[in-house]
């Protein structure tokens, strides 16, 4: 069945909790939609569904990852040149250890970035129903609901208080 | 301890997107006047390559002088990004809103401005890229990852990629508002690194986790990079003076004392520029302030067992070497008189000027005392590197003192216009304090009353 | 942006793993936690102070037994006499490790409320009552300072032939070290003592009408004069804040003499001067780790489930892991330095203590105080249920007694050796020495005397600083944003 989006803008935190409210009596799931804000409230604010995410485990893999790398690079240059200085073995392991640590720090570094934004479901290529006055310090509440439910959730969105209300079609 | 209004996210907008949305009157020609510096010096390399470092004051006796010198001054001024966003991120200390994009900033272009100085100072600097990087496939010669100086590029390399991984993602957010603030092809690139953001719960869920777990992960790299630097010294046997095992905190813990001592100098300075007294506030330069006093107190103790087990050992070469950094010598370079200044302006009067709370709420008082404590660790540096150098050794038939040349001087005075001019033009088109971190803590601000008293409190996720 | 305000202690609970679902919004882990009302809090402590849990009779009984151990083991070592120092070796390791762990606990107490940590209110006298072990280390310090092999003039060498044996000292001042050793670690006492003193007076004072008998006197005469006025609240923070700094100061500095004096300058050719911080640091995780592991015990087993939460061992477990890192860190940079200057002293120095002689030893700490601690602090999941930290402390502690024998014993093993005269090269390499009974006696009395010392101030003191819990009571409430219930926490000045 068609979704139709619809964007709620609230001038305040409260409305738009009570629109969200409002919304998951009517049976609508908490799945459909989404609070829009400028800046980070505290997880469960607005009375939202919990977000599961897999960030811990992009670190773990881009640690092993630069590990190997940084295993291999130090050994194999050293083999491959093998020039002996200061008394020291060709495969020492203390200097070896400092060029694979760095390695490890800057695949899990790096592998977390790539997480971040994955798990963000970013990058979006197309922005979807957005409104610049968000980032004002309006509450956006976005709604996908199934197209014949529109004009029930306009009315919710406009009943808790929005300041405006579009749709996907406007 | 919260002093500051709660403003409207609009105003907060049009406050922290002066800087790119309007230019003040005084910025080009600051720019253009920090960009001749840097020019001239640019022009210095291009002889100082074309004709050889002879036109340095290095010789054959002291071969690291001011460029390595600078080089460690600049990896320590890098830390203060790492150590402030990190460290205060992970204590959840609210007053760090303000302080950590500046300081995570000056860290990126600081070590970027570092790591030029041993490139020039290699004299050919081309050659410098198959010593570090294992890429000359043709001739089979491989870097020898035995040798600190490959430790350093590894280390650098890695904190220069973190964090500036680091300041990309939490600039994502402030792209956003740009975006919608925006017309034209402005806009267009605001868009493109906003990359679709828009504000949903799941994002700013992991744009927490990201720097909580960022800060984390970056905390050990940044230990690593200047313990590595010291390294480049601590190795050596041959120079008495630097085979010393305290070396590395020593470096990670003087880094921190510059670093932040010149954060809270460019905050200074950026509060002044922009007018953001709502946002950089005395309350931030006091804690700040406080917070210097400890990490001061730290240096300073590091620094005395890097003296007494110098002295410690009573082995002849060592105690000459010491003898030139403190007693008057002969040499016609009165390292000894350095040395009592460097302590006083690096420790004592920054401290003292610290202790009382009002004058921890002075600005001038603060600028003061922070440029003091760099001036003071550049010359600490100094005077760990050239007098071990310079002192004559066993079985060398040879000595030399070092005066540093006008090359080398245009060149270290053209790395601070350096990186004045790249943090006015990062200011320029991407906003240093970050807007969404000051809206959060606007948002998480409530009170407690105890009796008739009301006391500031913040909602805490755990 | 202000909230309603409610009257705190919306939910006093104790935070255990089971409440995370206890809110229907808002991100309420076990970690949060709220400190209980404040009214009866005196009494209850009075009341939990009388009485004594199966563990707390079982760590006296345990502590008493060890103890007697201890005396029995020293006296017989006394028996070999002051000559021979290398037999004192186990006994000034034990001293060592008694000394780093229970000097650094206070400190504790002291650095948390600089930083104005909410969660340090309830382990606050758990860290100060280390102080009374201070009074042990004086006692235990006097035959280690006669044990302690002349610094100054090593076997009788003439004056032309001072320097063979490296000091701190060189040649300065007179009664040097014991002189100066003794009256810092007299200083160290008092200073403790003072901390203690000056921060379970508000309590004393409280509890004193409570109490019957010799507690009822001690607290009279300790707390006589407190009647909690704003003149006196305000002289005893700031009282604390300045003994806090002083014993910090002070204690860096002992740590400074006992390990360069006591160590470094027995062992020939080793100059060290990361040594110093990194005994600081160590005796700073040790600390952290002993007091949760006494917190977490009393928790447990105790009966004081509800008064100290999950929160102090979510966050001391951060700082803990900060510290053991920082350890390895110290521990490296030693390492590298010697390893890549390759000096023939510093090959010998490293294969004593690392490589040869303490080879098991030293791969047996790194397991106790790293390998196994780092994941189990890294581990949200055991930090957030509360026995991470102190499970890592159990290993912290016991890779600690590791170190100090192969640090302390180490040294008075080489001290005397004929290597002495070979120009600091530590030639030939001694080998590792290994306890007798009686050593192993003093080993184990000198953990009985900690357990002791300190169930017995459990016992004379209120275990849990009720003024600062009544005061972090104050400044914390459970509220609603908008749909979600958290805890807000007030910063007073």
């Amino acid at each position: 069945m068609a979704k139709q989006a619809i964007l709620g803008l609230f001038q305040d935190a409260e409305s738009a909790a009570n629109a969200g409210d409002a919304l998951k009596s009517a049976g609508i799931a908490d799945t459909e939609y989404d609070f829009l804000t400028d800046s980070p409230y505290p997880e469960g604010a607005f009375g939202e569904r919990e977000e599961k995410h897999n960030l811990y485990l992009y670190p773990f893999i881009g640690a092993l990852l630069g590990l190997t790398s940084g295993i291999l690079i130090t050994a194999m240059t050293q083999v491959a040149y093998p020039l002996e200085t200061g008394g020291k073995p060709i495969l020492s392991l203390p200097p070896m250890a400092i060029v694979c640590y760095e390695g490890t720090m800057l695949g899990a570094i790096l592998f977390t970035v790539i997480g971040i934004v994955f798990e963000s479901r970013l990058p979006k290529m197309k922005m979807g129903l957005y409104d610049n006055r968000i980032t004002q310090g309006l509450i956006g509440l976005l709604v996908n609901a199934e197209q014949e439910k529109g004009p029930e959730v306009m009315q919710i969105l406009n009943g808790a208080g929005a300041v405006d209300v579009k749709s996907e079609d406007d | 301890m919260q002093e500051g209004k709660v403003l409207p996210a609009a105003q907060i907008n049009r406050d922290l997107l002066r800087s790119i949305l309007e230019t003040p009157r005084w910025f080009w020609p600051v720019v253009t006047l920090l960009g001749l510096i840097v020019l001239v010096a640019a022009i210095t390399i291009g002889v100082m390559i074309n004709t050889g470092l002879g036109i340095t004051g290095l010789n054959y006796k002291v071969v690291w002088g001011f460029f390595i010198t600078n080089f460690v001054f600049w990896i320590g001024i890098s830390h203060a990004g790492v150590m402030l966003s990190a460290i205060l991120r992970l204590a959840k200390a609210e007053w760090r809103r303000p302080a950590t994009r500046a300081a995570e900033v000056l860290t990126i272009f600081s070590l970027m401005t570092a790591m030029i100085m041993p490139i020039i100072h290699t004299g050919r600097p081309w050659r410098i890229l198959y010593w570090a990087f294992p890429y000359d496939f043709a001739r089979g010669v491989w870097p020898n990852i035995r040798t600190p100086l490959v430790w350093d590029p590894s280390a650098i390399l890695t904190y220069l990629t973190s964090s500036t991984m680091f300041v990309a993602i939490a600039l994502v957010p402030d792209f956003a508002v740009l975006r919608d603030r925006t017309t034209g092809w402005p806009h267009r690139i605001y868009t493109l690194l906003a990359m679709g953001w828009e504000g949903n719960p799941r994002q700013w869920k992991l744009q927490i986790i990201a720097g909580v777990l960022l800060s984390a992960l970056i905390l050990p790299v940044f230990v690593s990079v200047h313990s590595i630097v010291s390294w480049d010294f601590g190795m050596a046997v041959a120079i008495k003076s630097w085979h010393s095992t305290v070396f590395a905190p020593y470096f990670v813990v003087g880094a921190v004392h510059s670093g932040v001592s010149a954060v809270v100098f460019a905050m200074i300075l950026l509060r002044w520029a922009y007018g953001w007294q709502e946002y950089i506030r005395h309350e931030h330069i006091d804690a700040l302030g406080r917070l210097l006093i400890v990490v001061a107190t730290g240096w300073f103790y590091f620094l005395v067992m890097e003296i007494v087990f110098g002295i410690y050992g009573l082995e002849g070469d060592e105690l000459a070497v010491r003898a030139l950094q403190f007693l008057p010598t002969e040499s016609g370079v009165p390292y000894n008189i350095w040395m009592i200044v460097f302590v006083g302006i690096t420790y004592f009067l920054p401290v003292i000027l610290w202790l009382p709370r009002a004058w921890r709420r002075n600005l001038w008082i603060m600028s003061t005392a922070c440029i003091s404590v760099n001036v003071g660790m550049w010359l600490e540096r100094y005077l760990l590197f050239v007098p071990g150098q310079a002192n004559k050794q066993f079985l060398t038939f040879t000595w030399n003192d070092y005066l540093p040349q006008p090359a080398e001087a245009i060149i270290v005075g053209a790395t601070f216009a350096f990186v004045s001019m790249l943090m006015l033009l990062f200011s320029r088109v991407f906003p240093l304090v970050p807007l969404y971190d000051i809206k959060e803590g606007d948002i998480l601000k409530t009170e407690i009353k105890v009796g008739r008293r009301t006391v500031p409190a913040t909602f805490r996720e755990d | 942006m202000a909230s309603e305000t409610q009257p705190h202690g919306g939910a006093a609970h104790d935070g255990s793993a089971h409440d995370g679902g206890a809110h229907e919004h808002g991100h309420f882990g076990p970690e949060m936690w709220v400190i209980p009302e404040s009214a009866g809090l005196t009494s209850d402590i009075a009341e939990k102070q009388r009485s004594s849990s199966t563990l707390f009779t079982v760590v006296l009984y345990a502590g008493a037994l060890l103890t007697v151990l201890g005396v029995i083991g020293f006296v017989l070592r006394l028996l070999d006499g002051f000559s021979d120092h290398r037999v004192w070796g186990f006994y000034v390791a034990a001293f060592a490790f008694v000394f780093t762990l229970t000097s650094s606990a206070p400190l504790a107490a002291c650095a948390f409320r600089f930083t104005k940590s909410h969660w340090r209110r309830p382990l606050s006298r758990i860290s100060e009552l280390f102080a009374l072990v201070s009074v042990v280390n004086i006692l235990l310090f006097i035959p280690a300072l006669i044990a302690l092999p002349d610094i100054l003039n090593p076997l009788g060498a003439s004056n032309e032939a001072l320097d063979i044996r490296r000091t701190i000292w060189f040649r300065v001042p007179g009664g040097s070290p014991e002189w100066w050793q003794f009256a810092g670690m007299v200083g160290l006492a008092v200073n403790s003592l003072g901390i203690l003193w000056l921060a379970a007076m508000p309590d004393m004072a409280q509890s004193r009408s409570q109490m019957t008998g010799f507690r009822a006197s001690l607290y009279r005469t300790l707390s006589g004069r407190w009647y909690g006025t704003k003149r006196q609240w305000q002289i005893q923070k700031a009282g604390l804040a300045i003994l806090g700094a002083f014993y910090f100061m002070l204690l860096v500095f002992m740590q400074f003499l006992v390990v360069s004096d006591f160590a470094m300058s027995l062992i020939p050719g080793w100059k060290d001067s990361i040594l110093p911080p990194f005994y600081t640091v160590i005796s700073f995780q040790g600390g952290l780790a002993i007091i949760l592991l006494m917190a977490y015990a009393m928790r447990r087993w105790g009966g004081y489930r509800e008064i100290i939460g999950v929160a102090p061992f979510w966050a001391a477990s951060k700082v803990l892991l900060g510290l053991t890192l920082l350890h390895t860190y110290h521990l490296f940079a030693f390492f590298i330095t010697y390893w890549y200057g390759r000096l023939e002293v510093e090959q010998n120095i490293l294969n004593y203590l690392m490589f040869d002689s303490y080879l098991g030893i030293f791969w047996a700490q790194l397991f106790f105080t790293f390998f196994i601690p780092f994941p189990i602090l890294v581990s949200n999941h055991a930090r957030r249920l509360g026995w991470g930290a102190p499970l890592a402390g159990i290993f912290i502690i016991i890779g600690l007694m590791l170190f100090h024998i192969r640090i302390f014993a180490a040294a008075f093993a080489s001290s005397d050796s004929e290597s002495l005269y070979y120009f600091f090269m530590l030639k030939p390499i001694p080998a590792a020495t290994f306890p007798d009974l009686w050593d192993i006696f003093i080993i184990l009395g000198a953990v009985g005397i900690v357990m002791l010392v300190f169930r017995l101030g459990m016992m004379l003191l209120p275990p849990i600083s009720v003024w600062e819990m009544k005061e972090g009571a104050m400044y914390q409430r459970v509220d609603t944003l908008i749909r979600g219930r958290y805890l807000v926490l007030g910063k007073p000045e």
